[in-house]
């Protein structure tokens, strides 16, 4: 049985999403600052509630050891 | 569907009864979920704000100084993160230990040592519904529990009134702590205390 040549597996290898970030790709950075833009957003959500009215983050326990929200 | 329909001419196309018939299946299932949820759209289930009003009510019935600390306090602060559990940091007297045992018998819970002799940590714990309330005599971070009272929050809940610690607190602790549990939220806390900062610079 032959062996690949390794030139060809070379050029079928897939650049994940880290290393297109790691790149600096455009891709990249607009998920980001996408992100980003999103935490801030829920945050001043947040914020903007009384305290008394921030309570839903109780996550529940599950039979086989994890959780669920 | 009106009685003139039933059958013969009137009978309205397929299409309509399908229809009908899809949105009042959709309805129920609407109703349904409705139901479940509260009226600002989580599952009832995540929401503390019953546990946290049993608990402030339980803990003042019984005068135990205890202040609420970790994820919890940081969630009750504005920060979008969840936990399984609700932290309080207490001084551990044995006048204290035994109101702790008061509140425990109370909310039909038992005290636990998890990592004893190791930690200082006691845990109540409620089978029935998973309820847990972990107090710490020691927090990373946190030289005493006059200060960290001093600089908490009082947030109403129900009739009773819970100290909740301040971001700062929280942030340092975790800093110390250097779990990568804690690590990982850090910087979602740091990027609160930001904009909680940034709104009291804007109040003036």
């Amino acid at each position: 049985m032959s062996k690949k040549p390794a030139r060809r597996a070379a050029a079928k290898r897939r650049v994940g999403s880290g290393a297109r970030q790691a790149a600096g790709s455009p891709h990249g950075s607009a998920l980001a600052r996408e992100s980003e833009r999103a935490l801030v957003e829920q945050i001043r959500r947040l914020l903007d509630l009384p305290p008394h009215e921030r309570t839903h983050f109780l996550r529940v326990r599950l039979p086989n050891g994890g959780s669920a929200v | 569907m009106p009685a003139s329909w039933r059958g013969g001419r009137h009978r309205p196309p397929y299409n309509e009864l399908f229809d009908a018939r899809r949105n009042t299946v959709q309805a129920m299932r609407n109703d349904e979920a409705k139901a479940r949820r509260c009226p600002d759209g989580y599952p009832s289930r995540m929401n503390a704000a019953p546990l946290l009003a049993l608990v402030s009510q339980v803990l003042v019935r019984h005068r135990l100084d205890a202040v609420v600390i970790g994820n919890a306090a940081a969630a009750l602060q504005g920060s979008p993160v969840t936990t399984m559990d609700v932290d309080f940091m207490f001084r551990q007297t044995p006048t204290n230990l035994r109101k702790l045992k008061a509140v425990a018998d109370d909310l039909e819970a038992m005290v636990l040592r998890p990592y004893y002799p190791a930690s200082a940590l006691f845990r109540v714990v409620r089978d029935r519904d998973g309820l847990q309330l972990d107090f710490m005599a020691k927090v990373d971070g946190v030289r005493s529990f006059e200060a960290l009272k001093a600089r908490a929050t009082p947030v109403r809940f129900g009739r009773s009134t819970l100290l909740v610690a301040s971001l700062r607190d929280i942030i340092r602790s975790k800093e110390r702590a250097g779990r990568p549990q804690d690590l990982a939220v850090l910087p979602v806390l740091r990027k609160t205390l930001d904009e909680q900062e940034a709104r009291k610079a804007s109040r003036g």
